[in-house]
């Protein structure tokens, strides 16, 4: 669809999203920034050396998960950097306040991150294509190598798990 | 008239999983309808705070807090076992001085006593053998004897 478009568009069209999806899978900025850096790396060699693919987004998208599921094998010294961090360090709320922060409480909001985070990796990943990244079940499925069953049957468990985070407040 | 669709049938729905019977059923009740769009409406919620909000981040202070009893017992385990370390095996592996007999002990009791009050002042003859005076220069002097030396001395040699 796309084998030839250049490495700077590519990076145009694809870094926020690939940032956003490697910041959710890994739930550390820096860390998901240098996974995207490597992945568009990786992208400059098969686009120089090797055949580039036909779908640049679904193959970044591939490499990305990839990436971030290596790098969580690699990490415990991420839970230690959390546990280390100082508490004058994380953001405050009025800080960054966007419409989801005005509309929806502090206690809510840190009840959906640590639902999200209690899920298994793989509903973690599927979630975060299918509904924060609006690709379609197949794209999913395309990225993850999973079958289209199999990503609705994690999408079915993760709706099921992140509903029961908010409780009966509707 | 069916019966209404549970929360689990619903998320099914949303996740393209609903049987033929759950989608119709869902089609024709406004009750079903209604808490359909509101669960849309919490996913739209939980993805907007997933895309748009910052993780919170565990407290640090909270975990020091919640460790730090666990910590102090752990130290305290560890010193305990020390100790015990230094008292039992370190006792057990260095060789202990071996202690005095007490029949040592009353030979060094007789030797200090014979130095002491020995007049002859050879100890080890007063403490080991009294062999009988051979030379009466040698016989012990008596308490009378010096008495009457001394007065000897002070008149003159007159009794």
């Amino acid at each position: 669809m796309e084998p030839s478009r250049s490495p700077d568009s590519l990076v145009d069209a694809h870094y926020g999203r690939l940032r956003r999806l490697c910041r959710l899978l890994l739930g550390d900025l820096e860390e998901a920034e240098d996974v995207v850096q490597d992945v568009f790396l990786k992208a400059h060699e098969a686009a120089r050396f090797g055949q580039p693919p036909m779908d640049w987004g679904a193959w970044l998208t591939r490499v990305a998960v990839n990436a971030c599921h290596d790098r969580r094998r690699a990490g415990g010294w991420m839970r230690f950097r959390f546990w280390s961090t100082p508490v004058e360090d994380t953001p405050l709320a009025a800080e960054m306040l966007g419409p989801v922060d005005a509309a929806v409480g502090a206690e809510t909001r840190r009840r959906i991150w640590e639902a999200f985070r209690a899920l298994p990796r793989r509903q973690q990943e599927v979630f975060a294509l299918r509904y924060v990244e609006e690709q379609s079940t197949p794209e999913v499925a395309a990225a993850l190598g999973l079958t289209a069953g199999s990503v609705k049957r994690h999408l079915y468990r993760a709706i099921r798990q992140l509903r029961r985070s908010l409780g009966d407040r509707t | 008239m069916s019966r209404c669709l549970s929360e689990d049938a619903l998320a099914r729905v949303l996740a393209e999983l609903a049987t033929d019977g759950e989608r119709a059923h869902l089609a024709s009740c406004a009750a079903c309808a209604r808490r359909s769009r509101r669960l849309r409406h919490d996913l739209t919620t939980i993805t907007g705070v997933l895309r748009d909000t910052p993780e919170p981040r565990p407290r640090a202070t909270a975990f020091r807090r919640r460790w730090l009893p666990a910590a102090v017992g752990l130290s305290a385990v560890a010193l305990a076992l020390l100790l015990w370390v230094e008292v039992a095996v370190w006792r057990a592996v260095t060789p202990v001085p071996p202690t005095m007999q007490p029949q040592d002990v009353a030979a060094i009791l007789a030797d200090v006593s014979a130095s002491l009050f020995s007049l002859t002042g050879s100890p080890a003859t007063a403490a080991t053998t009294s062999p009988a005076p051979a030379d009466p220069d040698d016989t012990p002097i008596t308490l009378e004897a010096m008495a009457q030396e001394l007065d000897r001395t002070l008149t003159g040699g007159e009794p």
